[in-house]
């Protein structure tokens, strides 16, 4: 059944994308356009590698850039070679980071039930306390992001000072970050940056680990390697170690849209100087109609960092649900509200079962939020789809904040946040500070007193005392922390609403359980359920009848049958920033590819819009319209 | 991969121990010791079932003390176990790929480890002990992730397979078609289809034949096809006798082992021969059990833990002897109890660990090559690593001190400078000083190979022995045991082994074993040159002046003969000497007395043991020093 499953994959795999699968040994570069079938690649290779060596015990690991995109991987490949499951380690980055410190952390003093500080308003509470102790100046709180800038490049504190023009500034901004990274070492928890710092540093200091990891993982695999950053792929090179060489990329120059966040051509480039990989390219595009693929080679070749023999796109889709020449339209506008309006209007008048099947992309969520409102008005069901580090309603914040609270009883900011949440929820008026103090005198459990403190101000509310019982019945015996979820979710109120914060959280929380459950299974206990509730995006999953609007950097990966962007227009798309820094600038480029990567998730049909006029604004058309060879409007349409 | 070591907490007789482990580990003690609780101890922790009852541990299970008469309320029962490389690479790459989850690494040696925990206390909601697994980082914090994950545990098992044979083996059980090995065994049989239905024809023919060939048994079974008319059924049944077996698994379940002692004898089978050769062919059933059919039910890596108690069961001294050879050769890891002096005279003194019930329940003692300090590695102990000679390293996946031999007072100072000023200072130097003391008992494999080479006849006995009186020669030998029978002190009814260390060896090293053992000891010696020499090397091995005050006794007037003379019991001699024929003895002056004496050692001493065994008022009149011995050995530790 299975061995069927797997050579009915192979079977309907392209002459290139066989090659790329069949690779065994060896360093090989995969460079696929959009559309190119590279996921497909990548989970047929693992599956074909694990079930031509059934009685081997190597493992295979796969990395790719969301929890998402590594959950759909595992799935496909248990469903080719369900048997070998257990011999793929698919994930992310972050999550093997993850797994790597759980494992061997503790040589480097790191124990294996940290906590992860995903939200940025827990990590500068963390900061702000940790420069209060070491006495520094309270105002440096905002070196945060300077603090994860020398993270992302894997510096560790001690002698950070010397990356600094002015050693002043630096000896500053080095008691800062060791202040930051002892407290978060106190409080034994981890930020996302810390993860790849941290396996990088343990991987450094001990080349046996990162031995061991050649050892048992005989082959890798990176999806997305152009969104690679610096730390990652130092930590890759430090793994790999002189003689590791079966490395196994997949990547697009022409969508590298992460260059703010570290991503870079260069990546690509030192992969090809320290593997020195066989290079493979699959150009056939089975997403689009050949009427965007065409605009879309049109558009790239304008930019000059990239892989010079790179052949264009070609058309490799068959079956078209429109005529040729229907694919693309592109439309004019007097203004982002005319825009916006007009925009809505044609979507409401596709069938409302396709419109799940329909995305709105822009480069900012300014037009995100205008065509929101805009399909509310036209009845439309549509949400804004993005990564999401928290919840929203305070029923589920509350819920995640006891979780939190139950494992760690001295956790402040949890305190803060349950509390907060609490008194939003039922309209009670609990004070942090009182709590806190209350303990010191009465030496029980914050989660006690704030049970305390609630229960006067909740009167009779038999909802609300209800969920303080659970809480303290929970906090006795965290590891029964399965029931107290189970029996709040039974309170916590529905919603017919079906985008209220409720109903979204709730979605997203179920998700997320059934994620969890089968990267660590659904007994893991309270920590680890934690832990990996952290690195997870809690954003709901788009509803069917719904239509998705993204920002083109959420869009990465992503395809819908039909796609409008919106907002093409000089100093939108490309940016203000990008049109500073120059035409030929970096940013122009990495601009033109967000244009390129808004257009090719389009499967049946793509819509161009821009209006003359932004917030008040005259703006011209996109030069990536002409650069595509469109020949614009003479008047906006209405 | 095999256990390495086991760590023990609140389970049975146990409140703490720790055992290490080689390929053959030998426990000896008293019954009651606590030497079925190890072995239990393995069984339960490396063979959870799931959903089946009588598998981990029950109310019986508890450590209980005067501290805790409640089984419910207390600390839990804790079982670890540590496996871990001698060198890198050493487990098959297999192995190391399915357990990947679950190994811990020394980063510098590359060394692998897994250490797993159970631990169990009492569930007030579920109304149960209930026991938890989990397998541990180096720190001994549970791994959380993948390592978490209960498909590791089952992995885990399939590689570590657990038989256990216990004292009472009946050979009928052991070779039935149900047993753990013989079963199993008969069952990987595979009978070509053809065979089976040729078998099946010829059967079924011959059958008929026989019914045939007496009428009697035809009228049998029409007798018994009655059945069915009582068996109210509304279909009429049929019975019918079988006198041969209905397919091939009833001749092979019904398969048995004939056996030949010698040629010429009858072949019979095991059953009927004698109960010696019935349990040792249990254990060689379990050999071809592990070489033919173990990989094929587990995994090809996989490595078999055999718990036997009393192997010598039944065997004669001289088969009991040889029978270590023969378990040492048991494919596996090997866990022996056993009770017989023969058996362990051949058992490396390694090998051995020595199980008792003390006030605080069983402890374990044995000659360990290595100390082991469970401190955090700091880099300040580096330098002091490499100056201490490859006295001292660090095991990184296990994150203890090693210390491989004594360990000087100069570097035990360097090591406690490097962790002080920390938080936990208390804490990890009580573990350097514990690790510290306990190196001082150091035996190194030199010492042990000269004393298994004299010491040969006597190791077995000295083992199963209470307390140990170390004398010079043959002569002190007979004659403290003719004192203290005299002075109503039977030393062989008191469990005490006298050793001649003359002839055996040196004093030094029967007094280290004696010590690192747990056998309380003594030792008389002569005063003279050679006996303050003695004492000396006893000394010499980092025994407290007190201990050696305590401990050793010595002839003031010197050795044993002039001694006797000054005591005052020339008569009493000279007449031994008489009546051996030598008449001029009557007129020995003391000095020719003593060296006629000397030239006769173990002649005289025999009779004058003999005699102060029969007269209490003559044993009285013996020196002082053997009688203050033998006085001392009651209630000594």
């Amino acid at each position: 059944m299975t061995d069927s499953s797997l050579s009915v994959a192979l079977s309907e795999l392209t002459e290139a994308q066989s090659v790329a699968v069949a690779w065994r040994d060896g360093p090989m570069f995969v460079l696929a356009g959009p559309g190119s079938g590279k996921t497909r690649v990548l989970t047929t290779r693992v599956a074909k590698l694990l079930a031509d060596t059934p009685d081997r015990s190597f493992r295979v690991l796969a990395l790719t850039f969301t929890n998402k995109a590594a959950d759909e991987m595992s799935a496909r490949v248990t469903a080719l070679v369900p048997e070998q499951e257990r011999r793929a380690l698919i994930g992310t980055f972050h999550s093997f980071c993850m797994q790597m410190l759980q494992q061997h952390g503790s040589h480097i003093g790191i124990n294996p039930d940290f906590a992860i500080y995903s939200l940025d308003v827990d990590r500068q509470e963390i900061l702000r306390d940790a420069i209060k102790q070491a006495g520094l100046r309270p105002d440096d709180v905002r070196l945060l992001s300077t603090i994860d800038k020398l993270k992302s490049q894997l510096i560790q504190p001690a002698g950070s000072a010397r990356y600094f023009r002015d050693p002043s500034d630096g000896s500053r901004v080095e008691q800062v970050y060791a202040a930051y990274e002892a407290a978060l070492t106190q409080a034994n928890a981890l930020d996302f940056g810390s993860l790849i710092a941290q396996a990088h540093r343990l991987v450094t200091a001990f080349p046996g680990i990162a031995g061991r990891y050649r050892k048992t993982y005989a082959y890798w695999m990176f999806d997305e390697f152009q969104d690679t950053t610096d730390g990652q792929y130092r930590l890759i090179r430090a793994l790999a170690g002189e003689d590791f060489r079966n490395v196994f990329a997949v990547a697009d120059d022409d969508q590298i849209i992460y260059q703010w966040n570290g991503a870079s051509y260069q990546q690509i480039q030192r992969f090809r100087a320290d593997f020195s990989p066989q290079e493979l390219q699959l150009p056939t595009n089975y997403r689009c109609p050949p009427a965007i693929v065409s605009v879309a080679n049109r558009l790239v070749v304008h930019n000059l960092q990239r892989t010079t023999a790179k052949q264009p796109l070609e058309a490799g889709k068959t079956s078209l649900k429109y005529p040729d020449e229907q694919h693309i339209c592109v439309l004019r506008y007097s203004t982002d509200d005319v825009e916006a309006a007009s925009i809505a209007e044609g979507i409401a008048k596709i069938d409302r079962a396709q419109w799940g099947e329909v995305a709105v992309l822009a480069r900012t969520r300014y037009m995100l939020e205008k065509l929101q409102s805009a399909l509310t008005q036209k009845q439309v069901n549509a949400v804004i789809s993005q990564r999401r580090d928290d919840f929203r309603s305070p029923q589920f914040l509350w819920l995640a904040a006891v979780l939190r609270q139950g494992l760690r009883p001295l956790d402040r900011r949890a305190l803060e946040i349950l509390t907060g949440a609490f008194n939003r929820w039922f309209g009670t008026d609990a004070r942090v500070d009182l709590i806190v103090t209350a303990t010191e005198l009465t030496e029980r459990s914050l989660l006690d007193e704030w049970a305390v403190a609630v229960k006067a101000g909740l009167g009779d509310d038999v909802n609300g005392n209800a969920l303080v019982d659970l809480a303290a019945t929970f906090a006795k015996e965290p590891a029964r922390f399965r029931q107290f979820v189970d029996a709040v979710l039974a309170m916590i109120p529905a919603q017919d609403d079906e985008a209220s914060d409720i109903a979204e959280d709730r979605a997203a929380w179920s998700d997320l359980v059934r994620s969890i459950g089968k990267t660590i299974g659904r007994d893991a206990p309270l920590e680890q359920f934690l832990q990996e509730l952290a690195i997870r995006s809690k954003e709901a999953p788009v509803g069917s009848n719904t239509v998705t609007l993204m920002t083109i950097h959420g869009a990465k990966g992503k395809e819908f049958d039909h796609v409008y962007v919106v907002g093409l227009a000089e100093d939108i798309l490309p940016s203000f920033q990008s049109l500073k820094a120059g035409e030929n600038s970096a940013e122009m480029e990495e601009e033109r590819r967000n244009c390129f990567v808004a257009i090719t998730r389009a499967r049946e049909w793509l819509c161009l819009s821009y209006a003359d006029n932004y917030r008040g604004w005259n703006k011209q058309p996109s030069r990536f319209l002409l650069e595509m060879g469109f020949s614009l409007p003479d008047q906006p349409s209405q | 991969m095999q256990i390495s070591r086991l760590k023990i907490s609140n389970f049975r007789s146990i409140k703490e121990a720790e055992i290490q482990f080689g390929a053959v580990t030998v426990l000896i003690g008293t019954n009651n010791a606590g030497k079925s609780a190890i072995l239990e101890a393995i069984r339960i922790a490396l063979t959870r079932r799931w959903g089946q009852r009588g598998t981990g541990f029950t109310e019986y299970d508890v450590h209980l003390c005067d501290g805790r008469p409640d089984p419910k309320v207390g600390d839990p029962v804790v079982i670890e176990v540590e496996l871990q490389e001698a060198v890198a690479n050493e487990w098959p790459e297999d192995l190391q790929g399915e357990l990947e989850d679950i190994i811990q690494l020394d980063p510098v040696t590359g060394r692998a480890s897994i250490i797993m925990r159970v631990s169990c206390s009492w569930d007030a909601a579920e109304e149960s002990f209930v026991p938890r697994w989990e397998f541990l980082n180096v720190d001994r914090n549970p791994l959380a992730g993948r390592g978490a994950r209960a498909v590791n545990l089952q992995e885990f098992f399939q590689f570590l397979p657990v038989f256990y044979l216990e004292a009472l083996r009946d050979v009928t059980d052991e070779f039935s078609s149900r047993s753990q090995f013989w079963g199993k065994l008969l069952r990987t049989v595979q009978i070509p289809e053809p065979l089976e239905q040729r078998s099946k024809r010829i059967f079924d023919l011959l059958n008929r034949r026989l019914l045939d060939a007496d009428p009697l048994l035809t009228n049998l079974a029409t007798g018994l096809s009655h059945i069915s008319s009582v068996a109210a059924s509304d279909a009429p049944g049929q019975a019918d006798l079988r006198l041969l077996p209905l397919n091939t698994w009833d001749i092979l379940s019904k398969a048995e082992v004939i056996y030949q002692t010698e040629g010429g004898k009858p072949w019979l089978p095991l059953a009927r021969h004698g109960q010696g050769v019935q349990s040792l062919s249990v254990m060689f059933l379990f050999k071809a059990f592990v070489e033919l059919i173990l990989s094929d039910l587990y995994r090809p890596e996989s490595t078999a833990v055999l718990a036997l108690e009393e192997p010598e069961t039944h065997l004669h001294p001289q088969a009991a002897r040889s029978l270590w050879r023969h378990i040492s050769e048991l494919p596996g890891q090997k866990i022996v109890t056993t009770h017989s002096p023969y058996f362990l005279q051949h058992v490396p003194f390694r090998d051995i660990r020595v199980v008792r019930v003390e006030a605080n329940g069983t402890t374990v003692s044995s000659l360990p090559r290595q100390f082991r300090a469970p401190v955090p590695h700091v880099p300040q102990i580096d330098a002091i690593i490499a100056d201490s000679g490859g006295i001292i390293t660090y095991d990184r996946s296990l994150n203890e001190l090693v210390l491989s031999g004594t360990l000087p007072e100069n570097q035990y100072r360097n090591l406690l400078v490097a962790y002080a000023g920390r938080p936990d200072t208390q804490g990890i130097h009580a573990a350097l000083r514990k690790a510290c003391d306990a190196s001082q008992e150091f035996i190194s494999d030199a010492e042990l190979e000269k004393l298994g080479t004299f010491a040969r006849r006597i190791r077995g006995e000295i083992f199963f022995a209470r307390r140990w009186l170390l004398v010079e020669g043959q002569s002190e030998y007979q004659l403290v045991h003719g004192i203290a029978k005299g002075l109503g002190y039977d030393l062989d009814e008191h469990g005490v082994a006298v050793i001649d260390f003359q002839n055996n060896g040196s004093p030094e090293i029967f007094a280290v074993l004696a010590r690192a053992l747990g056998y309380p000891w003594l030792a008389v010696v002569d005063g003279d040159h050679a006996g303050h020499d003695y004492i000396a090397r006893i000394t010499a091995r980092n025994f407290s002046a007190a201990e050696i005050a305590r401990r050793t006794y010595s002839l003031p007037a010197g050795f044993l003969e002039q001694q006797l003379v000054e005591d005052g019991l020339q008569n009493e001699l000279k007449a031994i000497l008489v009546s051996f024929g030598n008449a001029a003895a009557t007129d020995f002056d003391n000095e020719t007395l003593i060296s006629a004496l000397e030239n006769d050692k173990s002649g005289y001493a025999a009779v004058l043991a003999k005699q102060c065994a029969e007269n209490q008022a003559l044993a009285q009149r013996m020196p002082a020093p053997f009688r203050d011995a033998i006085l001392a050995l009651r209630g000594l530790t």
